[in-house]
């Protein structure tokens, strides 16, 4: 067996970057400790430069089966790197206001980053949920950072108490699939269930567990009840990162439990897939129109995406006449879901940001308090509007390219009525984000004090709104990537 | 003679008491222990499974190895569920997840 260290160099750094930050802490002066945040950062982009690129074009199986290195991996890794420094930028002067233990946050946050770095890496069952339940624990504290304030004690409950149960309910799916088929890893199961495709009872109850903790992960219907709760208890810069990385991890690694796993058993879960997607699509487009907490409204709206996101899901489990996957489509669909994680990433984040400054840490987030908000910072209003518009999925943002190469890649698999109701919800979900919009440049306040901004502020902004207009018309510079990725999964 | 079919039963009546339990009590000590007999319903699934399949020896081997894995994941989580609830307790003076209802809707 070959233990190849030096593929998992990256995951080495971050964990050690880690404890770095931790150390800092007890040498640095306090009115020293803010820089930490630039050293967070910039540590996490030269591990992207020195550690990923390098192995870039990498194939291999680490530790026997249980790790594997591939495009699709190291494509999630930079992202995860990328996007995670970018957060802890963005999140700098909330944490050093608001938080008395800076240097635990940051190292917290990194913690889970190398949670979602072994998560997209893993090829077997056991090894992901070692990896998400470490993503869970990371964000249990980060939802429960504020101590003081009563509405994140009751979020950082709710989600501990129903994330565990979910884990529970998954670990139950995930028994009765190694106590059938004797194995957890990911290739292995597929040959499996190629080999007979009759299932069992015990194995279909396993696969529907572990299907239904995964769905809660990612907050689809049925299973959404505390991704509002939590997303409005918690402090902006963590509810931003609910929103943007912990979903892009869980997404990334239940693509590849589904194309690599359970891809011979995909006319069983297609179906349900497809019911879940659009009953998250309606339910969460429809509740976000009565919301008047702007968290709240971009909770119900990412209850939304995630719909979308997994009707491109159930879309990759169309087989062909000998029921094996269609590599070409399959691959437009991973792409259109690759592009729209992205852009909604940084959409998500430009609002957070946004939202984070308007209202510190107050304690209700009312759409009300944005009136006349142009008056006060034209920049910002600009900026909203660019992301609100691009979650909308109007042009020449990305999010409108997104949507449409996704819901494009999704019409030419499965029924084009599917692919209608994804798009009559968008249009329903334009009518509230349009209505922010109205609010901050209609309505008058009668406080008009200017906001002003920091410069590292401004151009995180300057740079968000450069990406989100540039990748809407540009997309291709990206693609290239996105390819690799898919290409290598499939 | 105790075979694999009573194990997987006893297991999933664990189990569903464990969720019956989740669902009913209103002490958010009592839904966490719940939540632990849960796990180890399934600890007791990945046992009976090892020893009563005719696995190989490495497949016997890892049934073993995940149940003491699922045993210190429990336990982190136990901490760090009696720390929130302890917040929980000195915000409110109660555990009752009734009260807890700031956010609705």
């Amino acid at each position: 067996m070959n233990n190849n260290l030096d593929l998992l160099i990256p995951e080495i750094l971050v964990g050690s970057l880690a404890f770095i930050i931790l150390g800092l802490d007890l040498f640095l002066k306090p009115k020293f400790k803010e820089y930490i945040a630039y050293i967070a950062s910039a540590g996490l982009i030269l591990i992207f430069i020195f550690s990923i690129i390098p192995i870039w074009n990498t194939k291999a199986n680490i530790y026997g089966d249980i790790l594997i290195l591939d495009g699709y991996a190291v494509f999630f890794k930079s992202i995860f790197l990328i996007l995670g420094a970018i957060l802890i930028l963005s999140s700098k002067s909330y944490v050093s206001n608001y938080f008395s233990y800076i240097a635990e946050y940051y190292s917290i946050v990194i913690f889970s980053i190398l949670a979602m770095m072994f998560m997209v890496s893993s090829a077997e069952i056991l090894t992901a949920y070692i990896s998400l339940e470490l993503l869970s624990f990371s964000l249990y504290v980060l939802v429960a950072f504020n101590r003081f304030s009563n509405r994140a004690n009751e979020a950082s409950i709710k989600y501990i108490l129903l994330g565990a149960f979910s884990s529970a309910i998954l670990l139950y799916g995930v028994s009765q699939i190694y106590g059938h088929l004797g194995t957890t890893n990911l290739t292995q199961i597929q040959k499996e269930l190629s080999v007979n495709s009759e299932m069992s009872l015990g194995l279909i109850i396993g696969f529907s567990m572990f299907i239904a903790g995964f769905l809660f992960k990612i907050g689809i219907v049925p299973f959404h009840m505390w991704v509002p709760d939590v997303y409005e208890g918690s402090s902006t810069p963590v509810t931003a990162y609910l929103a943007v990385l912990v979903k892009v991890a869980v997404i990334a690694l239940f693509i590849r439990v589904l194309v690599v796993g359970l891809i011979p058993i995909a006319q069983d879960w297609q179906l349900i897939l497809i019911g879940f997607s659009i009953v998250s699509m309606v339910l969460g487009n429809v509740v976000a129109l009565i919301q008047s907490n702007i968290k709240r409204l971009l909770a119900y709206s990412s209850i939304g995406h995630a719909g979308y996101i997994l009707l491109g899901l159930a879309a990759i489990g169309t087989l062909d006449q000998k029921g094996l996957i269609i590599v070409d489509f399959s691959r437009l669909i991973v792409n259109g879901i690759i592009l729209h994680l992205i852009s909604y990433s940084l959409a998500s984040i430009a609002i957070f940001l946004c939202v984070d400054i308007i209202f510190g840490n107050s304690d209700d987030e009312q759409i009300d308090i944005m009136r006349g908000l142009n008056a006060r910072s034209p920049l910002m209003s600009l900026l909203i509007t660019a992301s609100l518009i691009s979650l909308g999925g109007l042009p020449i943002f990305v999010g409108f390219t997104s949507k449409f190469y996704l819901f494009n890649a999704i019409g030419t698999q499965i029924s084009l009525w599917y692919v209608g109701i994804a798009i009559i919800t968008s249009l329903i979900s334009l009518y509230y984000y349009l209505h922010v919009i109205r609010k901050i440049y209609i309505d008058n306040n009668e406080d008009q004090i200017a906001i002003s901004l920091p410069i590292l502020t401004k151009s995180i902004l300057v740079f968000l709104l450069f990406a989100l207009v540039f990748l809407g018309i540009y997309p291709n510079i990206l693609m290239e990537f996105i390819y690799h990725a898919s290409e290598s999964l499939l | 003679m105790i075979d694999l079919i009573h194990i997987q039963i006893l297991s999933a009546i664990m189990f569903c008491i464990g969720v019956y339990g989740v669902m009913t009590r209103r002490s958010a000590i009592l839904i966490l222990m719940c939540i632990e007999l849960m796990l180890n319903a399934v600890n007791i699934n990945f046992i009976g499974f090892a020893a009563f399949r005719d696995f190989s020896e490495s497949q016997r081997i890892f049934g073993h190895v995940i149940v003491v894995f699922i045993i210190t994941i429990a336990a982190v989580e136990l901490a760090l569920a009696i720390a929130i609830i302890l917040r929980l307790y000195k915000n409110k003076s109660s555990v009752n997840i009734d009260e807890v209802d700031l956010m609705k809707w």
